[in-house]
């Protein structure tokens, strides 16, 4: 028997998903150990070892992959623990880094205050280097002053340095002689070059992502050994992979070096995962939401692919690598309910976190969170909360949100707990909006799928909100990241910046670019046991309009790259950019510039056969899945109303269920209100539809990716 | 009678904003002008069948209060002559417009046959017609010297495209980019149109026109709230305006009387000095908005930004003051007095409000650049943005924010990215750093100011100059120093030095001269004494201040 597992390390617990190749898989948790999170990931293990009944030794053995998503870079980032790093620019850029261009997100808050800059000033060297706008040096590296700043940098006991120098995008000869110049003089320091990591245009986004990988990579570097000699002491011979920002996996030893492509290594994995249960229904394209305890995720696949976007910013840090689309919004269960000074009720961003946690936990919280709604409305049953592993305390919860919220608003706990509801549905469906709308799609022509245990508690009304037709709940939703990185493929991306029109492009310059990039790939590729007919090339053309200032990633085909077909990309090109903006300059005839040529590079990876969960016996009938009934909030009538409680675990055969009900499984919950059907044993997933907008049941509704209407301007 | 449902109140509000906020994402993604696209120089609003607004997103504040006034007048313009279908344009400043530049697109909302709403976009185009391209004429005196007026008129009637109105418009404007801006306000008016049409349709009107009322009250409220909270008193403040662009030597005064009296406050601005014979003046409208952004950044900043937020505020700005000029005269330049009117209302309200107000924010100095690009042989335009921003005033408890750029925008405007913008222009960047000593000292510093060195290149180039804060260093408060002035000047490659006059325009610049800027910092708040050590200790360590500064002014031992 062998094994393939994926495991998610997130804030409160890491989720575990194996799959055997004989097609059984298990799902797993345990808490986190924020400390050193490679403590909870080895535990898991062991306990996973347990519950299979088999040896430690056996089940390590058994193990051939773990993808792995770690939330180790992103909190280095977000909690400034990052290493003491140093910048060495071009002269008379020294601020680059911390004047962000200028921008201050808050218009009429005068407190609000810019980001610490991960470097701070006296830390950020300059030379008197310089390459213009055409390439030319105009001034040559001078070692002398390179050497004072490295003796700076050893009395200052700098831990990583970050080399971004103005234009090296166009020559990198000065970046890189004082890098090698560096790392000799440096041995112990992580050196991290802008031509290395981003060679493309735009200093900002470059010196940024540059120092951001220099901030985080010695910790990234150190915590994978730390975790690879863990592994080793248990004789783990398996491979170790780690899940990237854009949705591809890549060997430990390619994230510690280039460790800003794992920032967002946790949540990539929830578009992967969507996209593999959109195909399964006959989808091409989907949204997915994943509802935790203090944030919202959502994120979209259009054509079987997911969205990505090369202008992240990790907590106002910009990362300009491409990172999968996901818009964060904080709204989750442990989300608080306040009403502001002019009597409006809110909900979020403020969260009662794990402790003092919701009122329900009866761990000290005193502010009515989203999940005590829940409780409240009937949606979530005081003594079945994971399972029954925990006890939720009803009476507390609607006495205290009577007496705060309730007093204040005029309201019964009830009705206090419908508004929280209505209003943080809202908010998530803002968020999907962002991620939908504002990228020109319509969320009507979407699948949605969710993830979380609570997130199929609002499922519906979000999708009430945003007139979407159809949300799925996948048995692994709440475990939803951890089975998308085993459907990762090793992925990798390489840029350079040809300015030219489209026209006057040089076929010979442009493919000898594409061919480096190319040569690079593979050899990086295979280095990781991938073998070359298992890969696959997709290169992108960034372009726009000449006069226009902001560039349209533009996908194209490896036959028109090698075949030169400037008609075919052009064309390519006014069909996306009429998408996306609702028009196109065809007619006019105007001018395409190139910005920027990317090229990925995908290895594909051996996948799972299956990803239904752990149901074990399935009822027969519908009758007996039936639990039995209570009052819930029933938000198409705003009242409450008696509702049929199903066991979700045992629904793994074809049934249909009509809403009003409550279907409820160890670790999520879906509510059907009034408008919605759900037909159960599909795929190990609840298919729920409304009953208006899909009048003939979920099959008859498809839309391909070539029939998705442009969003009308 | 409607039942008040509190929590469809908050849906409504949450709502309103999301429609303008995805006008404004729709708009920042099809318009081609960079001063549209990248710098936000826009606002997208839903205006119910009154005009009240419902709600604002502003990118830059200084448009927080262009767009009602406007929906007023074509409100009594049309009076039952407003069609479902309809799209109307309007930028005369004489009709309540804020400046030539910003053009607005207004869409009548329709349900059930009933006019419930407009939807409505305002940007500032790249050129609007009048004598100079992109509308800064420094030599102007008159409107028709600035641009071409547009007072409310028709595009399209009952849906049908009224091409011959389009034509005679676009005649007028220089570049054919302005079509394509203003056709993407009218996509994002038409998004606002659905958008709010689906919300009153799911609700009722009844519904939402008593939900809308009460959220204006619980707005009211709220503003009443933060205004109460100010001692009752008159107020009174001033500041100063250097060079009309016609008279050298030439100042003008903006004065502020604030009266607060319980839980409404009054702004007069009637003792201000009369209209200039330059282009140095303001229109009521861009004058109010300038009050309004001012006071706004004095409130609680989550006030929702709706007719309930301005009911308790009176503005008093007469006509024939520099404030608010009288027919024909030029105000282009009335944006950029934003500036000074706030300086007037914080000094006056310092004393009343002293956690709340800030020292002097650096007043905008600016120039643009027209020429030859030689290695692409094309015409390029560009506001050196990057160079123009200095720091922000210090508060109680904070450091001003550094190379944050005018209050107008309050940190809306972006800098040039350095390599696109040497992609762009002929220029090589020699500097853009911090300014060292440039934020006032205080117990709590100001914004740091900035330095810019670029050398030109391409011969024949052409700069206008337009802007302040050369004269009078801007204040701190409370025993906070003030910062550096803000200065332009060339270097030609003879040697030769060229200091250009605040409003100005400078022709032929040769290949390698040298452009230097500084945009100076902002004002310090408090004995700069009393600054905590540490933090002093910091700015030494980081080069934002000298040995000399750290010893002299903050006494450091």
């Amino acid at each position: 028997m062998k094994y393939k597992i994926g495991i998610d390390v997130g804030g409160t617990f890491t989720d575990f998903f194996l799959v055997a190749d004989n097609g059984d898989s298990l799902i797993h948790k345990t808490l986190s150990t924020p400390q050193d999170s490679s403590e909870g990931f080895i535990t898991g293990l062991k306990e996973m070892a347990e519950k299979l009944n088999l040896p430690v030794a056996k089940f390590i053995d058994n193990i051939d992959t773990i993808v792995h998503g770690t939330t180790v870079a992103t909190n280095a980032l977000l909690t400034l623990g990052g290493a003491k790093t140093a910048l060495i620019t071009t002269k008379g850029f020294r601020d680059a880094l911390e004047m962000r261009r200028g921008i201050r997100e808050e218009r009429y808050d005068n407190h609000y205050k810019n980001v610490t800059p991960l470097v701070p000033r006296y830390l950020r060297y300059t030379i008197n280097e310089r390459i213009d706008a055409v390439g030319t040096i105009l001034h040559s590296i001078d070692f002398a002053e390179l050497d004072a700043i490295v003796s700076r940098i050893k009395i200052e006991q700098v831990q990583a340095v970050a080399i971004c120098f103005m234009n090296s995008y166009l020559n990198s000869e000065n970046e890189k002689i004082a890098t090698e110049y560096l790392r000799q003089a440096l041995p112990n320091t992580y050196i991290s070059a802008s031509y290395e990591v981003l060679p493309s245009v735009r200093f900002y986004e470059r010196v940024s992502t540059t120092i951001v990988n220099a901030y985080i990579g010695v910790v990234v570097d150190s915590y994978l050994k730390s975790l690879l000699a863990k592994l080793k002491k248990l004789n783990f011979n398996g491979k170790l992979m780690i899940m990237q920002s854009n949705g591809g996996v890549v060997t430990p030893e390619i994230a510690g070096k280039i460790a800003a492509v794992a920032v967002l290594s946790g949540p990539a994995a929830a578009p992967i995962a969507g996209a593999y249960y959109a195909n399964l229904l006959g989808y091409d394209n989907c949204i997915t939401m994943d509802m935790g305890g203090t944030s919202f995720d959502a994120s979209l696949v259009v054509n079987k692919q997911c969205v990505t976007s090369t202008d992240a910013d990790i907590d106002r840090y910009r990362v300009a690598l491409p990172t999968l689309d996901i818009i964060t919004i904080g709204a989750g269960g442990g989300s608080i309910g306040w009403v502001d000074n002019g009597g409006l009720l809110q909900m979020g961003p403020k969260s009662a976190g794990s402790l003092p946690g919701p009122i329900s936990y009866h761990r000290g919280g005193e502010k009515p969170t989203c999940t005590d709604a829940d409780l409240i409305l009937g949606y979530l049953d005081p003594n079945f909360f994971a399972g029954g592993k925990y006890k939720l305390n009803k009476e507390k919860t609607v006495e205290v949100t009577a007496k705060g919220l309730g007093k204040n608003l005029g309201l019964s706990a009830t009705e206090v707990a419908a508004g929280m509801y209505r209003v943080i549905n809202m908010n998530m469906a803002q968020g999907v909006r962002q991620v939908s709308v504002e990228r020109g799609y319509d969320p009507r022509e979407f699948l949605m799928i969710c993830a979380g245990g609570a997130g199929s508690i609002h499922a519906g009304e979000i999708c009430r909100e945003l007139e979407i037709p159809m949300f799925v709940v996948p048995s692994v939703a709440p475990i939803f990241c951890a089975a998308g990185m085993l459907l990762g493929d090793l992925k990798h991306d390489y840029v350079r910046s040809y300015m030219a029109k489209l026209s006057g492009l040089d076929k010979v310059a442009f493919l000898k670019l594409y061919d480096e990039m190319k040569a690079e790939s593979i050899k990086t590729l295979v280095a990781e046991g991938i073998t070359e007919d298992k890969i696959q090339f997709i290169p992108s053309l960034d372009l726009r309009y000449v006069g226009q200032y902001h560039e349209v990633p533009l996908e194209v085909s490896m036959d028109d790259v090698y075949g030169f077909n400037l008609e075919a990309i052009k064309n390519a090109f006014h069909k996306e950019h009429s998408r996306q903006f609702g028009y196109d300059l065809k007619v006019e005839g105007t001018e395409l510039e190139v910005i920027n040529i990317r090229f990925r590079a995908v290895g594909i990876t051996e996948k799972p056969h299956s990803l239904s969960g752990n149901i074990t016996k399935g009822a027969n009938t519908l009758q007996e899945a039936l639990k039995g009934r209570r009052m819930a909030y029933v938000p198409e009538k705003n009242e409450m109303q008696e509702v049929p409680v199903y066991d979700g675990d045992i629904l793994n055969s074809n049934f249909k269920i009509n809403g009003p009900a409550i279907i409820e499984q160890v670790n999520t919950t879906v509510f059907l209100g009034e408008s919605y059907n759900c037909e159960t044993g599909i795929g190990g997933a609840f298919i729920v539809y409304n009953k208006i907008l899909m009048p003939d049941g979920f099959k008859k509704f498809k839309v391909s990716s070539s029939e998705l209407k442009k969003q009308e301007m | 009678m409607i039942k008040i449902d509190k929590i469809l109140l908050s849906i409504f509000q949450r709502a309103f904003k999301s429609i303008t906020d995805e006008m404004s994402i729709s708009l920042t993604k099809t318009t081609r002008s960079p001063i549209l696209c990248e710098a936000k120089d826009f606002v997208t609003g839903l205006y119910d069948a009154e005009g009240n607004m419902l709600e604002q997103t502003e990118n830059l504040p200084i448009l927080s209060f262009s767009l009602g006034p406007v929906c007023k007048v074509i409100l009594d313009q049309y009076g039952e002559n407003i069609f479902e279908g309809d799209v109307i344009i309007h930028n005369d400043v004489f009709s309540m417009g804020n400046q030539n530049n910003d053009v607005a697109i207004f869409k009548p909302i329709f349900c059930e046959g009933t006019l419930i709403g407009w939807s409505a976009a305002k940007g500032h185009q790249a050129d609007i017609g009048g004598a100079v391209q992109g509308g800064y004429n420094p030599n102007a005196t008159e409107v028709w010297q600035e641009a071409l007026r547009i007072p409310a008129v028709k595009l399209y009637e009952k849906g049908k495209f009224r091409e011959d109105v389009w034509n005679l418009i676009f005649a007028n404007i220089r570049l054919t980019m302005v079509q394509e801006d203003i056709k993407a306000q009218i996509g994002a008016c038409s998004l606002g149109e659905r958008r709010l049409n689906a919300l009153v349709s799911k609700y009722g009107i009844a519904c939402y026109e008593a939900h809308k009322k009460e959220l204006f009250n619980s707005t009211e409220t709220m503003m009443r709230a933060e205004i109460a909270s100010v001692p009752n008193g008159k107020y009174e403040g001033s500041s100063m305006v250097y060079f009309d662009g016609k008279h050298p030597g030439s100042k003008f005064e903006i004065k502020a009387i604030i009266t607060v009296k319980d839980e409404e406050i009054i702004f007069d601005f009637s003792e201000s000095s009369p209209q200039t014979n330059g282009f140095v003046n303001g229109t009521y409208t861009s004058s109010c908005s300038a009050i309004t952004l001012t006071f706004l950044q004095m409130v609680n900043p989550n006030i929702p930004h709706n007719q309930g937020m301005i009911r308790p505020l009176t503005y008093i700005v007469p006509e024939g003051t520099i404030l608010n000029a009288s027919y024909p005269k030029a105000t282009t330049f009335g944006n950029h007095l934003c500036p000074q009117v706030a300086d007037s209302i914080f000094k006056a309200l310092g004393p009343a409000m002293p956690g709340r107000v800030t020292a002097g924010w650096n007043h905008l100095l600016c120039s643009l650049f027209t020429g030859n690009h030689p290695r692409t042989n094309e015409k390029y335009v560009d506001i050196c943005f990057m160079g123009l921003k200095g720091g922000s005033g210090a508060l109680e408890g904070d450091d001003g924010y550094d190379h944050i750029g005018m209050i107008d925008a309050s940190g809306g405007l972006l800098d040039q990215d350095y390599e696109m913008y040497e992609q762009q222009t002929p220029h090589l960047i020699l500097k853009h750093e911090y300014l060292t000593n440039s934020g006032g000292a205080g117990k709590w510093r100001g914004g740091l100011g900035i330095e810019t060195i670029i050398k030109m290149g391409g011969d024949n180039t052409k700069m206008v100059v337009f802007g302040d804060g050369d004269v009078e260093p801007n204040y701190g408060l409370f025993g906070g120093k003030g910062s550096v002035l803000n200065s332009i000047s060339l270097t030609y490659p003879d040697g030769k030095e060229h200091v250009p006059m605040s409003k100005d325009i400078v022709e032929g610049i040769p290949d390698g001269t040298v452009y230097k800027q500084v945009a100076g910092g902002g004002g310090g708040y408090g004995n700069p004494k009393e600054r905590d050590r540490e933090a002093v200790k910091w700015d030494l360590l980081n080069e934002v201040i000298t040995e000399e500064q750290a010893v002299n002014e903050y006494g450091l031992k």
